[in-house]
């Protein structure tokens, strides 16, 4: 692996500036620390799992996903979105990734049960759709523009 | 206020404002509505993104076991709009009096078929096209407009039915100058006022036809 840079990286909306390897382009290869610290994932035996949540990596392409080298462990991160089919969206002028939502967290739509949130209010508290579980609820969207 | 007549009845509103600037920009609508409901600051377009959302006021009705029984359309909870939009919220929010009391007997509910059309669930373009806006916000909200451009562009490409993505772009720049192009005039492209406020899909409704989107403009930042 070449030189460090940084790039930034945004992940289920949280951002965190990370130390990418130098890498193909198009590919984003970043620590298995800087994973930890921009995803909570951890990289296990059985997979990449944060809590109860797993995703095994494929046996025989175990390559793609990680590698040693200099001494730290890597994580191809592009890699890795593919396999959750999850969707990227890079800009390569300001080495900005944004991972948009992976396949499980767009599961419950499917099966017609309405995604959670949890949002402030105008006074910054927080409120979650599933905290209304058991009533009817109109959720409904606006904007000022 | 609908609210009021059925807050008794196990029902509850959940408003959410999908502004990039929160409530720098949702906040004085929201002082001005004086809300007894829930009412939350979406900067990151969250709600839309999880849900396929295309446009606002978009309304979700959600059952007691937290399933979706009628999602994704035009849906006024008060007229706070209708100078702007022309559209009667009444036809609306009989169908939505009608479905707190009546539940699944409601005939307001949707069949699964049509849930999963209006949710346009795994469509791959439309799921890129949100990582794409996604990425444009943040660009953008940190201080990178021009670099965020392309990017809203491409989410526009992606997913030509979002309103939001066109709307929400226009209003964070000089719509003409970046886009070539005017919220207006979009519109007009798309069919006129009556496809762009089309009214909600109710059994047994007369449609409206007299739609006034070039009424009064809510003000821009």
């Amino acid at each position: 692996m070449g030189r460090e840079a940084r790039a930034t990286l945004i992940y289920e909306d949280v951002t965190t500036e990370v130390n990418p390897a130098q890498e193909e382009a198009g590919q984003l290869w970043i620590t298995t620390t800087d994973l930890e610290r921009a995803t909570r994932f951890e990289v296990k035996p059985q997979g990449v799992c944060r809590d109860q949540l797993c995703f095994p990596l494929p046996k025989a392409r175990t390559q793609e996903f990680v590698r040693k080298d200099s001494g730290k462990s890597w994580f191809n991160m592009t890699a890795f979105a593919q396999l959750v089919q999850q969707p990227v969206a890079h800009d390569a002028a300001l080495a900005t990734w944004y991972f948009g939502l992976r396949a499980d967290q767009r599961q419950g739509l499917a099966s017609l049960e309405a995604p959670d949130f949890s949002l402030p209010d105008m006074d910054g508290k927080m409120h979650s759709l599933s905290a209304l579980r058991g009533k009817k609820v109109l959720l409904v969207t606006w904007a000022s523009w | 206020m609908i609210y009021e007549k059925l807050k008794d009845k196990n029902f509850e509103i959940v408003s959410v404002a999908k502004d990039t600037n929160g409530v720098k920009d949702a906040g004085q609508w929201i002082t001005a509505a004086k809300p007894t409901y829930t009412e939350l600051i979406d900067e990151k377009h969250l709600v839309s993104k999880l849900y396929n959302m295309v446009n606002v006021p978009t309304g979700v009705w959600i059952n007691e076991q937290g399933k979706i029984v009628r999602p994704n359309e035009v849906a006024f909870a008060d007229d706070r709009f209708k100078n702007f939009t022309g559209l009667d919220s009444a036809p609306y929010l009989t169908a939505l009096s009608d479905w707190v009391e009546k539940g699944d007997k409601s005939v307001y509910e949707m069949n699964e078929e049509k849930l999963h059309e209006k949710l346009s669930v795994n469509n791959p373009e439309i799921i890129l096209a949100a990582a794409e806006f996604g990425l444009g916000e943040q660009l953008y909200k940190n201080g990178h407009l021009t670099e965020a451009i392309p990017h809203f562009k491409e989410a526009q490409r992606l997913n030509p039915k979002s309103w939001n993505y066109k709307r929400q772009a226009y209003a964070l720049s000089d719509a003409k100058r970046d886009y070539g192009t005017t919220f207006a005039e979009e519109v007009e492209k798309s069919g006129g006022s009556k496809v762009y406020y089309a009214p909600p899909d109710l059994p047994g409704e007369n449609k409206p036809t007299q739609n006034k989107p070039e009424g009064k403009k809510p003000p821009q930042n």
